[in-house]
């Protein structure tokens, strides 16, 4: 691994102040002059980067092939240092699937409250379905390279080359690029995503569910996570499985993936001594939803999913006292968009 | 703890912003605020460029005898249509329609407008229309909500259903006179599903395989912690899987819709491809989505209407699409032709399969797709244009000799 020396490593320096017990508040204050030590002027110039990458893609302005790049760059070398179970500290606000709804993720934030002054934790899919799976996807990672202790982003299911190729992110990127650099760029740096976090060692967060390979979460910590997502085995299992009213384990009918009951959920929170198991996932009508007995929460944060399913999404906060409140809220109303405006009408067959 | 009020943010900080402002708004680039109007009258300008010429300045059939009093706020179009076979009698909404209408007609093409200008999130339509004899309704909503799937999955269905269920989505035709109508909704397309489906997804043996090998898979090298527990809890665990409930997980209904005081009969006879393709206006167009599911993100099953009535027939379009990727391509298509005229009903029923790899060979060989092979897969019409017919069956509900 060639490391670029133009980027901090602040956030392994961090994250061993947290580790040996440093309250939040200093993470604050790193976060506020991230740029301190020997690499002062290097990190300066990345920094004032970063921040005028951030400005143009908030304005949903893709960033140019060779920004990706550097992009891509910087964050593998955040991301490679982070664990299978990154520790996130409370408070923090836990959203779940985006799918390249870029105006909704910019809802997101409003609602929330901005980054890096509210702290965030995403649980994968930012990609496919949406028309600005680029942006959004470029928007995460600036600010998680901009904010490496603000802002956690897991991996989901579609963060892989397979799923991509054929949900949107890969022609997207074609139609934006013309060509699939950008593309490969981002999936090769999905590689590098953790899997899955822990809350302030209470609320497990994952994309997808329980393994029935996994019975403690150290040992997920043991799973070499920088590959592509696996068709079988624990890592594939924690990205794509789906709670389920059956008790025990059980197979999909479509021949691959797990669903997981009750039973399963309360031995797992007991084992590890957690409160809640929080994932994403699926698409719930109301943004969020409860399922065995409240130890496990479906949050989808994708409002109008795929520009026509009318739900709500929903984000989920959770406060130094582990106090949890949702906040639901509607697409961000935007002309343009399918949903809006009339069907052209055809002479079809 | 763990309070889980739902509840829309409130607070000064919460309080949305009343001039929406999207980051890119206002300077350059970037998506203005709602304009409806804007956006309904490019569309209109756009449709009108697509008729023909000498369609091109006319408006839509005769409107101007509309009998309710809607209509009267929403002028017709000042100048008579030119080609007047017969007057035609239209009524927006439809006579019947109950409620207020918020899907009036254009007053340029003529059209109803679908979505209402009053369109908002989440998108609920009620548009109607009445020409001659027949009434056509088009319900469209959001997605079944947490309560209503409960109440399905409890009292209606045992298996699972699919993920997006426009359970409130109805397309209704109805004859006013004779009290004919077909009706097509998600909920009894669901009802006519197989108990069982053969499918299995691309990797499934390989998934299934590693779930049962003693050695468990190559996949984990440096997670030795997991072999000793997953041996003997995979092993154990595959016996108890397959012993699950089976359901046809691809949702692949063969709906042909829900008829009353209509009797259909097979006949030889065709719908009339002929008279749809005259560019005749379309005066209401729809089109919804009655179910949809992603399969867990191995291709796509969805169950979709269509619809476009103009002045002398209306064509509605009912088509289940399934695509297992590298598996299969399944299509049935259930059209319903009204002569609006003759009040002949025209059902065709047509069934579509090819295996996946033989269709990705057909796109294969076009080289202006070579960015994007599959682009091609994800297009409905172009499978169904390419894949070979199964079987086809006609009905009708009036004798052979009699239809028109």
């Amino acid at each position: 691994m060639d490391l670029d020396t133009d980027v901090p490593m602040e956030d392994v320096e961090e994250h061993q102040l947290r580790q040996s017990g440093q309250p939040a508040g200093a993470d604050a204050s790193a976060a506020s002059r991230p740029f301190s030590g020997k690499k002062q002027d290097l990190s300066l110039t990345s920094v004032n980067q970063l921040d005028q990458w951030i400005d143009k893609l908030s304005k949903c302005e893709p960033l140019s092939e060779a920004d990706v790049k550097r992009l891509c760059d910087m964050a593998i070398d955040v991301l490679q240092f982070e664990e299978n179970v990154q520790p996130v500290q409370v408070p923090v606000t836990i959203c779940g699937d985006v799918h390249g709804q870029f105006h909704d993720l910019i809802e997101l934030f409003k609602i929330g409250g901005p980054c890096p002054d509210t702290n965030y934790l995403f649980m994968g899919d930012y990609v496919d379905r949406g028309y600005y799976s680029v942006e959004t996807v470029s928007y995460l990672v600036c600010m998680k390279v901009r904010y490496p202790n603000r802002i956690t982003i897991l991996r989901g299911n579609h963060e892989s080359r397979q799923i991509t190729q054929v949900y949107g992110f890969y022609d997207e990127c074609l139609r934006k690029y013309g060509s699939a650099t950008v593309w490969k760029l981002f999936t090769d740096l999905f590689d590098y995503f953790p899997i899955t976090a822990l809350v302030d060692n209470k609320v497990f967060c994952l994309h997808g569910g329980l393994s029935p390979m996994i019975e403690t979460i150290d040992q997920v910590r043991e799973l070499n996570r920088i590959q592509e997502v696996p068709h079988e085995g624990p890592m594939c299992d924690l990205l794509w499985s789906d709670p389920d009213d059956r008790g025990g384990w059980g197979i999909s009918p479509r021949g691959a993936g797990f669903t997981f009951g009750q039973d399963i959920s309360e031995q797992f929170n007991h084992t590890n001594d957690l409160s809640l198991i929080a994932r994403a996932h699926q698409l719930v009508m109301e943004g969020f939803s409860w399922s065995h007995q409240e130890s496990v929460v479906t949050i989808f944060s994708a409002p109008n999913y795929c520009y026509r399913c009318g739900n709500q999404a929903a984000i989920m906060e959770v406060d130094e006292q582990h106090n949890r409140q949702f906040l639901q809220y509607d697409p961000s109303v935007r002309p343009g968009e399918p949903t809006v405006t009339r069907k052209t009408p055809d002479y079809f067959l | 703890m763990a309070e889980e009020k739902p509840k829309k943010p409130v607070g000064n900080e919460f309080t949305k912003p009343t001039p929406r402002t999207i980051p890119g708004e206002g300077a350059g680039p970037g998506i203005h605020g709602v304009h409806v109007n804007a956006a309904r009258e490019m569309v209109s300008l756009h449709t009108r460029g697509r008729l023909p010429p000498g369609h091109g300045a006319q408006p839509a059939a005769s409107t101007s005898q509309s009998p309710t009093n809607f209509a009267s706020a929403f002028p017709a179009p000042s100048k008579q249509p030119q080609r007047q076979k017969r007057d035609h009698e239209v009524s927006i909404p439809a006579k019947s329609h109950s409620g207020d209408c918020h899907n009036p007609q254009c007053e340029h093409c003529g059209q109803v407008i679908i979505p209402a200008p009053s369109a908002s999130f989440p998108i609920q339509d009620k548009p109607s229309i009445t020409i001659n004899d027949w009434s056509i309704y088009t319900i469209k909503k959001p997605i079944l909500n947490s309560a209503e799937l409960d109440y399905l999955s409890e009292n209606k269905f045992d298996f699972p259903l699919p993920e997006m269920i426009f359970g409130n989505n109805v397309v209704k035709l109805v004859n006013d006179k004779t009290g004919e109508t077909i009706e097509f909704d998600a909920v009894s397309a669901l009802d006519s599903l197989d108990p069982d489906c053969k499918l299995k997804v691309s990797y499934h043996q390989e998934w299934l395989s590693s779930r049962r090998s003693k050695m468990s898979s190559s996949s984990e090298k440096s997670e030795k912690a997991l072999k000793e527990n997953s041996n003997k809890d995979i092993a154990k665990l595959t016996e108890n899987l397959d012993t699950m409930k089976p359901y046809d997980w691809t949702y692949s209904t063969n709906y042909k819709g829900v008829t009353k005081n209509m009797t259909l009969k097979p006949t030889k006879e065709q719908i009339p491809i002929k008279k749809l393709l005259n560019p005749d206006p379309i005066l209401f167009f729809d089109e919804s989505i009655l179910f949809e599911d992603e399969l867990g993100d191995n291709g796509i099953s969805m169950l979709s209407t269509k619809i476009r009535v103009m002045p002398t027939c209306l064509l509605l379009l009912c088509r289940f699409f399934l695509r297992i990727d590298d598996v299969i391509f399944r299509i049935r298509d259930t059209r319903v032709y009204i002569d609006l005229e003759s009040n002949l009903v025209l059902r065709e029923y047509k069934e579509q399969e090819y295996p996946y790899d033989d269709l990705l060979k057909k796109v294969a060989h076009k080289a202006y797709t070579t960015m994007d092979p599959k682009k091609l897969l994800r297009d409905t019409n172009w499978v169904s244009q390419n894949i070979p017919v199964i079987s086809t069956q006609v009905e009708s509900n009036q004798e052979q000799n009699q239809a028109s």
